[in-house]
């Protein structure tokens, strides 16, 4: 397993954000982190990065404990795309990717042609390659989130954690994304934890061949794991969400009918 | 290829412009005699030799030297604080400095102890703005930002006081020159403040790639693997003593900071690897050519600090005309 939680709990102050969390992720699979605004899913992502070294229980990348590892070292195993980036400088899109090499690089390093290779490569991945030497706020928010999905890969981790990544994107934009993620997991084996508001991302993984569960925070604590099609229920919706929903199936596929809130 | 030719113009820029420092002035000697005067000093005229090894030389490469500072430490304060209209005097480092300038020259009657204490109390600013922004007891750019603001006009309110007690026909004038920026007596002891500059300089030029990065955000830049802490304790560190050694020998200076990296920005891209050498040869030969102009353009000096503002303004203007607002959009 790249990354394993055990009995993951951390506070922010008196605040308890999360209470005895624990997951298991690798292989190519794809993990959705579900819940309500401040359950504690991006908490959860900042933890497994090493942002948090004060949680208690266990996070580990690769059999390595993430609190009191270097910077570096977590950043050779797991990526980070984040739910908004927002920018100050007009580098190019070239630049940006390239900025996935930094944890390979010397403390006074600065990228060699080595690098450039694989950066083409994430660019080509995602598809954007010929976006690579635009101004990277030039470009629509789709493909900015693309770029930074390449700079993520050219970061060459077996893991990727994505905090909310499609909030904002328009339907054809969201849908290319998640086609990508789907490739990346069963073509290239990464896995990834994705932080998501929508149950129905875990669907389309479950019904492309992706091996996914679905895990759903509730107030920091686990409120249902499992493969989506079984945990996702309307009554997990209702005492998740405080909503009444409709779990429609059409060919196979699933997809939520929200009506209203309670 | 490309490279080389990058670099070999970045060296040859500064030195340059200080070969045309030497040349003109008042006195004057030509090219021919300036060569001479550099390369045999044992056959010129005592006059000549005085006026090249005493006057002009130390004045230029100081003027060089500190306008590569004030540039590159600009540069790296926008990076690092993710915000293209700041100065390496956001915390404080040019308050500081003008402080201690202004109790050397009350107190003290000026000379050597201006420029000790002006660093010293640049140093001390930048920490105390550090500490009064620990107080809330997280360490962000933004309780940073804060601590420099507030200690900036702490000491801005300590020059005030001493300016009103000051003594109006000898002292007042002095500190006033000194806001104004010079480096009129510029000789060699200043060039221990060299050392430290060197430093920061290296420092920044070192971390460059990390510029780049961590101007992407603490949180970003600590996901791809940098230890933002340290990195910017170095750059913020390397900046702050670059700065106070330049405005402790030439007075503050505050438009080089934040437009040479501007113009930096227009002619090679954002990229800090290219841009933080770029800022270092354009501060560098931006503000020796401006001490040029500083005493040749009327009979007697004027105050470089205002030079630089009124021909560097119309020079900025047209190049965001010609680049198209630089990538800003």
């Amino acid at each position: 397993m790249i990354l394993s939680v055990k009995d993951l709990s951390f506070s922010y102050g008196e605040h308890p954000a999360l209470s005895g969390v624990s997951l298991e992720l690798g292989g190519g699979g794809v993990l959705c982190v579900m819940g309500p605004n401040g359950s504690g899913k991006s908490t959860l992502i900042d933890c497994v990065m090493g942002l948090h070294p004060g949680y208690r229980g266990s996070v580990t990348l690769d059999g390595m404990e993430v609190s009191g590892t270097q910077r570096k070292e977590i950043a050779r195993r797991a990526a980070y795309v984040p739910q908004n980036h927002s920018i100050t400088f007009p580098y190019t899109v070239r630049e940006v990717v390239m900025m996935g090499r930094t944890a390979y690089l010397s403390p006074f390093g600065t990228p060699s042609d080595g690098g450039e290779e694989l950066c083409e490569r994430a660019m080509r991945r995602v598809g954007i390659l010929d976006l690579a030497d635009k101004p990277y706020n030039t470009i629509s928010g789709g493909e900015l989130r693309l770029v930074i999905l390449a700079r993520a890969l050219c970061q060459d981790t077996q893991l990727i954690l994505m905090d909310e990544p499609t909030a904002h994107l328009d339907y054809r934009n969201e849908l290319v994304f998640l086609e990508i993620v789907s490739e990346l997991c069963l073509e290239d084996g990464i896995s990834i934890l994705i932080a998501t508001h929508s149950p129905d991302q875990a669907f389309y993984f479950e019904s492309h061949g992706v091996q996914v569960s679905a895990m759903f925070l509730k107030k920091g604590i686990t409120a249902a794991e499992g493969r989506p099609s079984d945990v996702i229920t309307a009554e997990l919706l209702e005492d998740v969400y405080g909503v009444r929903a409709k779990i429609l199936e059409s060919g196979g596929e699933k997809t939520i009918l929200l009506q209203r809130s309670l | 290829m490309k490279k080389t030719g990058r670099a070999v113009i970045l060296i040859l820029l500064p030195l340059l412009c200080i070969a045309a420092a030497l040349v003109a002035g008042r006195y004057s000697l030509g090219l021919s005699d300036t060569l001479k005067t550099l390369f045999s000093p044992g056959s010129v005229t005592a006059e000549n030799y005085r006026v090249v090894w005493y006057l002009r030389l130390p004045r230029s490469v100081a003027a060089a030297m500190c306008g590569a500072a004030l540039a590159v430490s600009g540069a790296a304060f926008q990076g690092v604080f993710r915000n293209p209209l700041v100065n390496s005097g956001l915390l404080g480092v040019s308050n500081g400095a003008g402080f201690g300038a202004c109790v050397a020259i009350v107190f003290l009657s000026g000379g050597t102890w201006t420029y000790i204490l002006s660093f010293v109390f640049a140093l001390s600013a930048v920490a105390l703005s550090y500490f009064s922004g620990r107080v809330a007891k997280v360490t962000t750019s933004v309780t940073l930002i804060l601590g420099g603001v507030i200690v900036s006009s702490f000491f801005s309110a300590l020059i005030s006081i001493l300016k009103y007690m000051a003594d109006p026909y000898s002292q007042l004038p002095s500190i006033t020159f000194w806001f104004m920026g010079s480096f009129a007596s510029i000789n060699y002891t200043h060039f221990y403040a060299f050392i430290p500059m060197a430093i920061g300089m290296l420092l920044i030029f070192l971390s460059r790639w990390r510029i780049n990065v961590l101007s992407m955000g603490d949180k970003e830049a600590a996901a791809l693997g940098v230890d933002v802490k340290r990195y910017k304790f170095l750059i913020v560190g390397g900046a702050t003593l670059a700065t106070a050694s330049a405005v402790c020998i030439s007075g503050t200076i505050g438009w080089v900071g934040l437009v040479v990296p501007h113009i930096g920005r227009m002619i090679v891209g954002n990229n800090n690897v290219k841009l933080i050498p770029v800022s270092i040869s354009l501060g560098a030969g931006f503000l020796t050519v401006m001490d040029i102009l500083a005493r040749n353009i009327t009979t007697s000096e004027l105050p470089i600090g205002i030079l630089c503002a009124i021909v560097g303004t119309p020079f900025f203007v047209y190049l965001l005309k010609k680049t198209r607002g630089g990538g800003w959009r």
